[in-house]
C-alpha cells in the first residue's frame, strides 16, 4: 500500500502509475470499499492523510476541507456554528460492518445521502468546487468557492456518485445550511403502504419543507399496526406548533408525536445491518413506491424520500427480478450490500442503454484515459 | 471579441444545406435575409451575425436528423431558445446552422403526484408556473427574463434568478432531460426517479451553454407556493453598513427567499423610472423576502429587523400585496431604468465572497474613474452575485470599447478576490477570453476533454465559452511555462 498525504504526493503517485499503466484503488476511511464491483487485488493508494478542515466561513455558507476529513469532524465543526451539510451524508459503516471512519469524499463519491436529501438535495447539490488529480497526473480544479457559479462546465456534479472513477480528490468545498433549532417527528400508525405513501406525498408537496418522510412496514418498526408513515419537520422558530397543526390539517387522523428520531437509522441503512440477504436501494418516482413495494414481495423493506427511495433486503437469487422491477418503472436498483460474487455478477447499477453507456465511458476516459482509478467499480 | 473564422467551403455549400434541411423540416427552414435578420443576435445585442440558415424543428426526430446531417457534413450548430442570453450564447455563425427550439413548446405532462412537470424545451419559464399555479404550485428559478426565456435555454445556461439563495439554480430544480447528442443519438438523463445509474451527466449537461447537444425534453420539479411571503425594504447610510448587514443576516441562520442590494444611483434611476417608493436619500438599500409558514416567516422578519437596526439601517415593511409587487417591480425593471442615466448599458455578472463586497465596491469606483464611465450596482446580495451596470453612449467614439474593458476589469477583480466570472449569465462569447483568468491551462484542458467526449468534431457552438479550440484528437494537454500560454502569436478567439 502506498500513502499520499499531500496533493503533490497524489500527483506523483498517479504519474508513476500512469507510466506503469498500473490501475489502483483509492482508499481513505475504507468504509465503502465493499460497494460496487470488487476491484480484485489492486494496489491501494491510501489518501487518509489528506484530512482536515482547511477553511470554514460560516457567513459565506461554505466549508473547504481535505477529502478524507471524517464526517464526524465536519459535522461537529458545523454544529458549533449551528450549521450542517445540506446533503445529510449517510454513514454506511454500520450496514457494511466496517470499523473505519466515514469521510467527506467517501460520502460524496458514493452519493450517499440520508433521509434529509428531501430538504436540500444530494451531494451534487452541495459540492461547489474541488481540486483533484486526473489520470494524466495533473492537478485541476472544478467549480469554485462561492455559492453561485455557472463558469465553465459543472464538474463538481460529476464527482458526486462517480465512486472515485474520475480523479483523486484533494480538496472539496461545500455549501452549508443553517441547522434548524427545532425538530418534530410525527407518526401516522397502522396505515397500508398505499395510504402511508399517499400521506407522505401530501406532506412532500405542501409548504412544510419536511426534512424526512418515510414509510416503515410492521416488519421494520414495532407497535405500528400494519405500518407507519413518519414525518420529520424542522423550523427555526418555536417548537413547531404551527407546522404540526398544518400537518394534522392535511392528513387528519390520529398522528402522534415520537420522541426519538428514527431517521438516522433509516437513511444510513442501519435498519438492515443485522438482516440477512443482499441490501438494495431502489430509486423510483415516489408515486410508484406502493406498487414496487407490493411487487417486491419481500419481508424487510422501507420507503424513504416520500417513496422515492426503497430500501430492501432480499435473497441473492432475487437480483434479476429486482432489477427488472426497477426497470419496469424507469427506476434504478442499486446493489449496496452483497457478496463479492453477487457484486461482480450484477454490478452496482443495471447496464445502461448503449448510447448512454458509451457517453458515460467517453466522459470517464476524458478524466482518466488509462482507467487507472477504481477500474470497473461503477 | 472575435469568433473563430468561418469556413468558406461550408458557406459555398449553402444552397445544398438549405435544401437538405427543407427535406427534413419542410415547414421550418428560414433562409431568406429578412427572416434570418430576426435571429442575428441575442440579448448581448452589441454583437450581430447572420446565421447560414435557421431551422425550427417541431419534434425530436427532426432534431436528430438535423444533428446527424450536421455531423456528416461537418457543419457547426448553434442552439437557440428565445435568444435572451446576456452572454451571447446564441449568437449565430456565418457558417453554422442555427437550430431554434421555439416551436417545441408543448407541456407534455403535469404530475402533481410526483411534484414535477414534463415539457418541451421551448416552453417559457413563466408558462410552467402558469400551468400549475391554479393548484398552488410554481417553478422556482425565476430569471428576470422569465416571461420570454425558455426552459431549454435555462437548462443550457443553468439560469438563476432572484430566489436562488433559498431555492437553487436550474440544476437544483431539474429531474431529467432527454437530449440529442452530436451525431443524432438520443439519450435520456435522469427522469422522475431523479437517478441515472451512473455518472451524473444531467448535472454536467446543465449549464453547458449549447456545447454538448440539444435538449428536447425537460422534467422539472414544481414546488408548493409558500403560504406567507413578507417583503422588507431596508435602507442604510453607507454601503459597507449594508454589506455587513447581509453577512450578519446569513450568519444568524436566516435564509431569506431573496435579498437584493441596490446602490443609491441604481435606486434613484429606478425610482424615477417606475416609482416603486425607494428611499432616495439612502446610500444603499436591501429588498428582503421571507417566505414559508407564518411562524417561520414572523421569526425571520423579526430577526432581520433587529439585525438591520444593529447595523444602523432602517426597515419598512410592505403592508400589502400591492406594495410588495411595487417594490419588486422596481428591482425587476433595473436594467430598463438605466435608460434614465445613459443611452446604453451593459450588465455584468460575477460572484464574489460576500465579505469582499466593500473592497470590491471601492475598487469598482476607482475603475469607473479610470475609464471615465458611470456605473451602478444591483446585486443578489444573499449569494454574492454582483450585477454592475456600466452606462455609456455607443455614439461617442470609443465608449463601447471602454465599457467592455471596464467590465472585463470588474470580472477580473471578482476572480482576484476569490469569486467567479459568472453567477448566472454564463460565459458565451462575452466572458470567453477571461476564462484564463479564472482557470489554469490544466483546468481548461480538462473541460476541453469533457467537451470532446460529447462533440469530437467541435461542431457545437464553436467559439463560445472556451478561449481556444483544442483539437480533440490530441486529448492531451498543453504545457505552460510561467504564465505564458503556448504559441502567443496565434490568434485567440
Amino acid at each position: 500500500m502506498s500513502k499520499a498525504d499531500t496533493p503533490s504526493q497524489v500527483a506523483d503517485f498517479v504519474r508513476a502509475a500512469r507510466a506503469d499503466k498500473a490501475p489502483f484503488e483509492i482508499v481513505a476511511g475504507g468504509t465503502r470499499r465493499n460497494v460496487g464491483r470488487p476491484l480484485g487485488n489492486l494496489p491501494l493508494l491510501d489518501v487518509s492523510g489528506l484530512s482536515g478542515i482547511l477553511k470554514y466561513e460560516p457567513e459565506e455558507l461554505i466549508i473547504t476541507a481535505a477529502p478524507a476529513t471524517p464526517l464526524a469532524e465536519i459535522n461537529a465543526a458545523l454544529a458549533e456554528k449551528n450549521q450542517r451539510l445540506g446533503f445529510d451524508p449517510a454513514d454506511w459503516s454500520k450496514l457494511l460492518k466496517s470499523n473505519g471512519m466515514a469521510t467527506l469524499a467517501g460520502a460524496a463519491s458514493c452519493d450517499a445521502s440520508g433521509s434529509g436529501k428531501l430538504r436540500h438535495g444530494g451531494a451534487r447539490d452541495s459540492l461547489l468546487g474541488f481540486q483533484a488529480v486526473n489520470g494524466l497526473g495533473e492537478s485541476f480544479r472544478g467549480g469554485s468557492k462561492v455559492v453561485k457559479n455557472v463558469t465553465g462546465f459543472d464538474l463538481p456534479k460529476l464527482m458526486c456518485g462517480a465512486y472515485g472513477t474520475l480523479s483523486v480528490l484533494t480538496e472539496m468545498t461545500f455549501r452549508v445550511y443553517p441547522k434548524p433549532q427545532y425538530t418534530a417527528i410525527l407518526c401516522l400508525a397502522d396505515v397500508s403502504p398505499e395510504n402511508g405513501f399517499a400521506a407522505l406525498r401530501k406532506i412532500a408537496h405542501s409548504a412544510l419543507e419536511p426534512a424526512g418522510l418515510a414509510y416503515l412496514p410492521a416488519s421494520m418498526m414495532a407497535d405500528v399496526g400494519q405500518g407507519a408513515a413518519l414525518i420529520k419537520l424542522e423550523g427555526a422558530s418555536q417548537p413547531l406548533e404551527e407546522k404540526i397543526a398544518l400537518a394534522h390539517g392535511l392528513l387528519g387522523g390520529a398522528m402522534r408525536r415520537v420522541e426519538e428520531d428514527p431517521f438516522a437509522a433509516i437513511g444510513s441503512g442501519e435498519k438492515f445491518a443485522d438482516l440477512p440477504g443482499d441490501v438494495w436501494r431502489i430509486m423510483v418516482a415516489p408515486s410508484d413506491a406502493p406498487h414496487v413495494a407490493k411487487e417486491l414481495n419481500v419481508k424487510h423493506w422501507l420507503g424513504d424520500w416520500a417513496g422515492g427511495m426503497i430500501w430492501l433486503a432480499a435473497a441473492p437469487t432475487e437480483a434479476a427480478r429486482i432489477r427488472k422491477l426497477a426497470a419496469d418503472v424507469k427506476g434504478q436498483a442499486m446493489l449496496l450490500r452483497a457478496s463479492p460474487e453477487s457484486r461482480t455478477l450484477h454490478g452496482l447499477y443495471a447496464a445502461q442503454p448503449p448510447a448512454l453507456a458509451a457517453l458515460g465511458h467517453a466522459v470517464k476516459l476524458a478524466f482518466d484515459p488509462l482507467s487507472l482509478f477504481n477500474p470497473g467499480r461503477l | 471579441m472575435l469568433l473563430p473564422p468561418s469556413d468558406s467551403k461550408i458557406i459555398a455549400r449553402r444552397a445544398q444545406i438549405v435544401a437538405a434541411l427543407q427535406d427534413m423540416v419542410p415547414d421550418g427552414v428560414v433562409a431568406d435575409r429578412s427572416g434570418l435578420a430576426t435571429f442575428d443576435s441575442d440579448a448581448l445585442s452589441a454583437y450581430h451575425q447572420m446565421p447560414l440558415v435557421c431551422v425550427l424543428p417541431s419534434n425530436r426526430e427532426q432534431v436528430s436528423a438535423i444533428l446527424k446531417f450536421a455531423e456528416k457534413e461537418g457543419v457547426p450548430i448553434v442552439p437557440r431558445g428565445a435568444g435572451t442570453s446576456l452572454s451571447g450564447g446564441a449568437l449565430p455563425r456565418e457558417d453554422g446552422i442555427l437550430i431554434g427550439m421555439g416551436r417545441m413548446k408543448r407541456i407534455l405532462e403535469i404530475d402533481y403526484e410526483n411534484g414535477c412537470v414534463v415539457v418541451e424545451p421551448g416552453v417559457t419559464n413563466l408558462n410552467i408556473t402558469k400551468a400549475v399555479e391554479a393548484n398552488g404550485f410554481y417553478y422556482a428559478p425565476d430569471p428576470s427574463s422569465q416571461v420570454a426565456c425558455t426552459i431549454g435555454g435555462n437548462v443550457a445556461e443553468n439560469s438563476g434568478g432572484l430566489h436562488c439563495l433559498k431555492y437553487g439554480l436550474t440544476t437544483n430544480n431539474l429531474l431529467g432531460v432527454t437530449m440529442v447528442l452530436p451525431g443524432g443519438e438520443i439519450v435520456t438523463l435522469g427522469g422522475k426517479s431523479g437517478s441515472q445509474g451512473g455518472l451524473d451527466l444531467l448535472g454536467l449537461v446543465t449549464g453547458s451553454e449549447g456545447l454538448l447537444g440539444v435538449v428536447v425534453e425537460v422534467v422539472v420539479k414544481i414546488l408548493r407556493k409558500a403560504p406567507v411571503t413578507r417583503t422588507l425594504l431596508a435602507s442604510f447610510d453607507s454601503v459597507p453598513a449594508a454589506g455587513a448587514c447581509v453577512a450578519a443576516i446569513i450568519a444568524d441562520g436566516v435564509v431569506p427567499a431573496a435579498m437584493e442590494f441596490m446602490d443609491k444611483r441604481a435606486a434613484g434611476a429606478i425610482e424615477s423610472y417606475n416609482h416603486p417608493g425607494y428611499p432616495l436619500e439612502a446610500e444603499a438599500i436591501l429588498i428582503i423576502d421571507a417566505d414559508g409558514v407564518e411562524a417561520d416567516v414572523s421569526y425571520a422578519v423579526s430577526r432581520v429587523i433587529d439585525i438591520v437596526a444593529k447595523c444602523g439601517g432602517k426597515t419598512v415593511e410592505a403592508t400589502d400585496e400591492k406594495q410588495r409587487a411595487r417594490i419588486w417591480s422596481g428591482r425587476k425593471a433595473a436594467f430598463a431604468a438605466m435608460g434614465k442615466l445613459a443611452p446604453d448599458m451593459i450588465c455584468m455578472d460575477g460572484t464574489i465572497p460576500r465579505h469582499a463586497l466593500p473592497d470590491v465596491l471601492e475598487e469598482m469606483a476607482k475603475l469607473s474613474e479610470q475609464y471615465g464611465l458611470g456605473f451602478c450596482n444591483v446585486f443578489h446580495a444573499g449569494d454574492g452575485n454582483l450585477h454592475p451596470l456600466i452606462i455609456f453612449d455607443t455614439m461617442k467614439p470609443g465608449e463601447f470599447e471602454r465599457a467592455e474593458a471596464f467590465g472585463a476589469d470588474i470580472l477580473r477583480l471578482c476572480v482576484k478576490v476569490g469569486g467567479v466570472l459568472s453567477g448566472e449569465h454564463g460565459i458565451g462569447i462575452e466572458k470567453r477570453d477571461l476564462m484564463t483568468d479564472q482557470f489554469t491551462t490544466e483546468d481548461l484542458a480538462q473541460q476541453g476533454r469533457v467537451k470532446c467526449a460529447f462533440d469530437a468534431q467541435g461542431l457545437f457552438n464553436p467559439g463560445k465559452v472556451f478561449p481556444t479550440l483544442s483539437a480533440c484528437i490530441e486529448q492531451g494537454h498543453i504545457h505552460v511555462h510561467g504564465a505564458q500560454l503556448p504559441h502567443p502569436h496565434l490568434p485567440r478567439y
